[in-house]
């Protein structure tokens, strides 16, 4: 026993002094990384091929869950430990970069020869912007669109290759499809109350002509209408008012759902789970030529202002966005660059539906951007579930939204 | 300085000693916490000035700002059905099994064990199955109300304003019950039965001697474990994160999970502190009720 302690401490003794000398040398620059992305997910692998270019940087990953990227960085951030680099979710940029938490990226950008602002998606590089100035440069992005099932659309009379295009077709079609004795909804989305609700509702206002900023106009009033006829006809499950997105898309999978609205991060799985011919068309707008939009999702990069090393961090950004032609092959996602083209998968469905997508995003919209965001989304969420309970009628419950949003712009 | 050394370790000083060390740990693990809490309340908070203490004061702008939001009362009453639905569900079915395992028939003693699996099993598991049972449209809770034939059309028990708290309710029943029920049959194994067998004697019937020798036995018992449930349920977080996320429009919301949803999803931690004050002085009032309850049991 005291023999293994003595051993214990030696090789405890050995390890501290050892460590030093494995160490970088020491003229290395260390940069540390924070984002949520696993092992097979972009950030540990991009980081893991950069060290290898033995730059004189030396980057340093921690990987931090969803729930606590902002309040992690936050917490960081207030006691000066904050890291260089990190990847916050795109409504959440704008709550550091309008409080100076991060580095203003303009001066740096217009001189790279890497990142170019002209080379991203309009919506993307909106949500790093922040009063005309770039702080951040958008890692990825994704949008929703509608999935339908080609096979039911067959089988109850529709032309599988004329997916809705209006508000009205797409509410017309959803009651067609709609058959209650086979357990199927006519459409399937979310009205969660919480970021989901607002993600999916945001774009039909924006389409219509409204916006977080006039989310009581006429037409997001109407799309509010389409929402709850859609509902009270129980065209889609009064369930949406309590599912998020990947788990109501599940129900178009297992074929309980004709249609359904989300984004491309359900491709893989519906084509493992999919036993049926599917497509994926633009999100319906109100009429005929009406302005297109879409929600825009995930993660941007941004340097903290803290940074004792802003242009090598700078610099590991460059090497990351030099590498975005690999985040679809590698890493399944879809990079914020419209230069960028998405190589075929081999897989017509995924294919097909990758097309769309990316026509969705040139009209992907960011939330925001806006430092209180958060609670801009809540008077929506919460607009959006009294208005489909029967609490308010859609226009009192957008007053009411409107109201409380109006306190947070000021 | 002998004489305080020596009655360091071997006097009065030491049982002082004693008392100090878990006291101070209190302290510092939740009396500093506690005060950091109720001086937030009365502070303007955001997300930059987390780390600092220095924050600006702004009296009770906070709960003023709290009770004029129109989800508030709701919310509180809410609380109110939650923490009084659940005890009562909890302790009567508790009571109910913990009476039937007193009986003591064969595999009683095995049978009360099993039941505890269910307090064992983590909030955010049973939220997750329940979610699954209570689902609207393919839920087994629905499936057997259909095939026995007590509703007609499927209820939406997460998605309807008038069930969605109730569904939450119904999970921290079945959550909570065996704790009451295990708490209870410690507090029925206790009973001399010397008691009953006298009682007996004198002609008393099984209701009357559960009336007149039972019940008031199990007083301080009963008075520890509803002081416990008014604890445990205004802890209970997990299942309405897993079942209605408060949803939908606030109808199963509750303060402590409003609290956590302003605090760390709305970054307004000024607020979610205000509301853990409110549930601090609940939470002290079950304290005072569970510890005068349970004063008795320290003797000698």
């Amino acid at each position: 026993m005291g023999i293994s302690r003595y051993a214990m401490l030696g090789a405890f003794a050995l390890a501290s002094l050892s460590l030093p000398a494995f160490s970088a040398s020491a003229e290395d620059v260390t940069i540390s990384v924070w984002s949520l992305d696993r092992d097979i997910q972009p950030a540990p692998n991009l980081i893991n091929d950069f060290n290898k270019l033995n730059t004189g940087i030396k980057v340093e990953y921690r990987q931090i869950q969803f729930d606590d990227v902002v309040s992690e960085a936050m917490r960081a951030y207030s006691t000066g430990q904050a890291p260089d680099i990190i990847a916050v979710d795109n409504p959440e940029h704008a709550l550091f970069s309008s409080r100076g938490a991060f580095l203003d990226l303009t001066d740096m950008i217009s001189k790279s020869s890497v990142v170019k602002p002209e080379n991203y998606f309009p919506g993307p590089l909106a949500s790093v912007t922040w009063d005309g100035k770039f702080y951040g440069i958008p890692k990825a992005t994704n949008t929703i669109a509608l999935y339908y099932n080609k096979d039911m659309f067959k089988a109850k009379g529709l032309d599988p290759s004329k997916p809705p295009q209006t508000w009205d077709e797409l509410v017309k079609a959803a009651r067609k499809l709609t058959d209650p004795a086979a357990n199927v909804y006519g459409l399937t989305f979310s009205a969660k109350a919480n970021e989901e609700g607002t993600f999916q509702f945001l774009p039909w206002a924006q389409m219509a002509g409204g916006g977080y900023d006039a989310i009581n106009s006429d037409g997001a009033v109407k799309a509010l209408d389409i929402w709850k006829t859609l509902i009270d006809e129980k065209l889609a499950s009064p369930d949406t008012l309590t599912r998020g997105q990947w788990d109501s898309t599940g129900t178009f999978n297992s074929g309980n759902a004709a249609m359904a609205i989300s984004g491309p991060w359900e491709l893989d799985r519906m084509i493992q789970e999919a036993k049926f011919d599917w497509g994926v068309a633009l999100l319906p707008v109100p009429e005929v030529g009406a302005e297109r939009s879409s929600a825009m999702g995930d993660f941007n990069w941004a340097v903290f202002a803290s940074t004792e090393h802003p242009v090598e961090a700078f610099k590991v950004l460059e090497y990351f966005v030099s590498q975005d032609n690999r985040m679809f092959k590698d890493f399944g996602q879809l990079p914020a660059r419209s230069d960028i083209a998405i190589p075929p998968t081999g897989e017509p469905l995924k294919d097909a539906a990758l097309k769309v997508f990316l026509e969705q995003l040139k009209y992907a919209k960011p939330r925001g951007p806006h430092p209180e965001w958060p609670k801009i989304s809540k008077a929506i969420q919460d607009a959006i579930q009294a208005a489909l309970t029967g609490q308010l009628s859609s226009k009192e419950a957008l007053d009411q939204a409107a109201e409380k949003i109006k306190a947070v712009l000021g | 300085m002998k004489r305080f050394l020596s009655s360091v370790t071997d006097g009065s000083g030491f049982d002082i000693g004693l008392v100090l060390l878990p006291l101070a740990f209190l302290f510092v693990m939740s009396g500093l916490p506690l005060v950091y809490n109720v001086v937030m309340s009365f502070q303007e908070v955001d997300m930059f000035s987390l780390g600092s203490f220095a924050r600006p004061f702004v009296g009770l702008k906070n709960y003023i700002d709290l009770f004029s939001q129109p989800e508030t009362r709701p919310i509180l009453l809410n609380t109110a059905i939650f923490v009084s639905a659940s005890i009562a569900g909890q302790f009567l079915i508790g009571f109910g099994l913990a009476l039937f395992f007193w009986v003591n028939f064969p595999g009683a003693s095995w049978l009360r064990g099993l039941f505890l699996v269910s307090w064992v099993m983590p909030g955010l598991v049973v939220g997750a199955i329940w979610n699954w049972i209570l689902s609207g449209d393919f839920g087994v809770l629905n499936f057997l109300l259909r095939e026995t034939g007590a509703i007609s059309g499927n209820i939406f028990w997460r998605s309807d304003p008038n069930y969605s708290l109730w569904a939450v309710i119904i999970a921290n029943i079945w959550l909570g019950t065996s704790f009451n029920m295990i708490l209870l049959s410690v507090g029925l194994s206790g009973i001399p039965k010397d008691l009953y067998e006298a009682a007996e004697l004198d002609g008393a019937n099984a209701f009357q001697r559960f009336w007149t020798i039972t019940l008031p036995m199990m007083r301080s018992t009963i008075g520890a474990i509803i002081a416990l449930g008014l604890i445990f349920t205004l802890q209970q977080f997990d299942l309405f994160a897993a079942i209605t996320s408060g949803g939908p429009n606030n109808t199963s919301n509750v303060t402590q999970y409003w609290a956590w949803d302003l605090s760390f999803r709305q970054y307004d931690f000024a607020k979610g502190a205000t509301i853990s004050v409110i549930m601090i002085v609940f939470v002290m009032f079950a304290s005072v009720v569970y510890v005068r309850s349970t004063r008795h049991e320290v003797r000698g």
